[in-house]
């Protein structure tokens, strides 16, 4: 119980200033890295028109998210931020998955992670936003409908990084935070395993989706 | 006789645990209830059904109880656990009990609607079973964040270690950050509730429509939490940021109303957004290729809907930044 919340950091001194590093965060993403590489090259080696089965799960996630994009966005967007939308789900995804694997750790239970990918998808609906609209009409947005409103208009445009990310973080840093008290409590006999399908499979499937499908609203609520 | 802390943290510890179960077994009680009672009614116009309706109402029921069990985890470990004396204590355990039992409240009735929605479902549609009970296992597992994020902000408020702090701020701020995920977690889990309702309702009626409608709930639902998640945000700020000891009683009492106004303030937008996210989604049901055309609107109107969450969270980061 006493690793309830610890984070592994490895800190050192660089310049007059302590710089901290989540270390375990840093190994889980690049392990995840590694399998994401892997199954890119195994899915896209020896293409053909009978598929391997590798190929057949590589092709229903670029079909699945592509058409996804292409029902939110426009056909010529779809094809821009199509490959964005689906790398970043099967990140989340296998991120997710990660912790049901004995001494790995889920990289998004770190704020981190899901802070700098909602910051991602903040940074590029903007920039999307500016792109389609121009720069005037993209800032006029923000005096509607009134223009002492911007303040709130701006908090409430930045809470949604807050929002999307810590959605993420809360369910995967609750899941493991129950699978492990309740792994304490009943000595690891029967209920963990069927947690960690709950926890890590299901919801951590869902909430992946919910990240990757926000982030496409957030793209076509600007563009739009 | 004289009380000394020792058995005041005790005392504090019980109160905590007999509120988060007593608040806790409101939600998930209410909530099965409505499964069951739709189970019957679906039974009552589909007889043959019984077997799938009888066993997607089981399972239902069981996720809505989670938050209850979320709940039963809090109040043991409060019971059974040996804490420090030391006045902090009172105010860490007292503020996790009352915070998982207020979450668990709205998660609970709000996971139970998916679950009768469904039911009536099968019993309307019994080739779309199967769908049925992934949408709302789907919808159901969604509705529990709230819960799960009330049980993070209680965990984390029993196992940091807050002795370094000074007394008189922090226990104010222990205690608003119990609050706050604890009141935020109720609109949005009720609200969550409502759509996954309208969309096992939807596909029931309309089986083609069920990849846009999962879709949308799943938006939805995202959108209907915000306001639970400025709940946890202000919590988080609460425990873990430090604050100056002072004498006076004005600082503790800002960080305490800022945990309330955020909770209470959350109340709203959830429920609210809840209803804008309800009717979109029915509207899909009915007319498929006015998805994206509701869809925008829906976001559009859930962020007029959150804008009174978005006035809380500024004035509780006032109460605690500024004041």
């Amino acid at each position: 119980m006493g690793e309830l919340g610890r984070i592994h950091q490895l800190i050192f001194p660089l310049g007059g200033h302590q710089v901290s590093l989540n270390i375990e965060a840093i190994i889980m993403t690049w392990i995840v890295i590694a399998i994401l590489l892997l199954f890119g090259y195994l899915a896209a080696r020896k293409h053909g028109r009978v598929p391997r089965p590798m190929q057949i799960v590589g092709e229903l996630f670029v079909a699945q998210f592509f058409g996804l994009a292409e029902d939110a966005l426009d056909k010529k967007r779809a094809e821009k931020y199509g490959p964005l939308i689906c790398a970043l789900f099967m990140f989340l995804v296998l991120s997710n998955w990660l912790g049901i694997i004995p001494h790995l750790e889920e990289p998004t239970k770190d704020l981190n992670t899901p802070l700098s990918l909602g910051l991602m998808g903040f940074i590029i609906a903007h920039y999307a936003g500016i792109r389609s609209k121009g720069f005037k009409a993209y800032a006029s947005e923000y005096f509607q409908p009134m223009f002492f409103m911007m303040p709130l208009n701006l908090i409430g445009e930045l809470a949604k990084i807050v929002s999307i990310s810590f959605r993420l973080f809360g369910n995967i840093m609750g899941g493991s935070i129950i699978i492990l008290v309740v792994s304490y409590l009943t000595y690891s006999v029967v209920i963990p395993p069927l947690l960690n399908a709950f926890f890590g499979l299901f919801v951590g499937t869902i909430q992946a989706f919910v990240f990757t499908m926000l982030t496409v609203v957030y793209i076509s609520v600007q563009v739009k | 006789m004289t009380i000394d802390v020792q058995t005041w943290v005790k005392v504090a510890a019980f109160t905590g645990g007999g509120l988060a179960m007593g608040l806790g077994a409101i939600g998930a009680a209410v909530g099965e209830g409505h499964t069951a009672a739709q189970a019957n009614i679906a039974i009552s116009r589909t007889p043959d059904m019984s077997g799938d309706i009888f066993k997607s109402m089981l399972v239902g029921q069981a996720v809505a109880e989670s938050a209850s069990i979320f709940a039963l985890v809090i109040a043991m470990i409060l019971l059974f656990t040996d804490y420090a004396s030391s006045y902090i204590e009172i105010s860490v355990v007292l503020s996790a009990g009352i915070c998982m039992g207020l979450g668990a409240i709205g998660s609970g009735i709000g996971s139970g609607y998916p679950a009768g929605a469904a039911c009536v479902g099968i019993a309307r549609q019994p080739a779309m079973s199967g769908r049925l009970m992934t949408n709302m296992l789907i919808g159901s597992a969604v509705c529990q964040t709230p819960a799960i994020f009330s049980l993070v902000t209680s965990f984390i408020i029993l196992f940091t270690d807050f002795s370094g702090r000074p007394i008189n701020p922090t226990w104010a701020a222990i205690v608003g950050a119990g609050l706050a995920s604890g009141f935020g977690g109720i609109g949005s889990g009720l609200g969550g509730g409502l759509v996954a309702e309208t969309s096992c309702d939807g596909i029931a009626r309309q089986p083609e429509t069920v990849t846009p409608v999962t879709n949308v709930m799943l938006l939805g639902q995202a959108v209907t939490q915000t306001t639970a998640i400025y709940g946890l945000l202000v919590s988080f700020i609460l425990m873990f940021k430090t604050f100056e000891a002072t004498s006076a009683l004005a600082p503790a009492a800002a960080l305490l109303s800022a945990g309330i106004c955020m909770g209470i303030g959350a109340i709203g937008p959830g429920i609210g957004e809840g209803f804008t996210a309800r009717s979109a989604v029915d509207g899909i049901a009915r007319n498929m290729n006015a998805t994206a055309e509701l869809t925008r609107i829906m976001l559009v109107g859930q962020a007029v809907a959150e804008s009174t969450g978005i006035y809380s969270l500024v004035i509780a980061l006032i109460l605690i930044f500024v004041v």
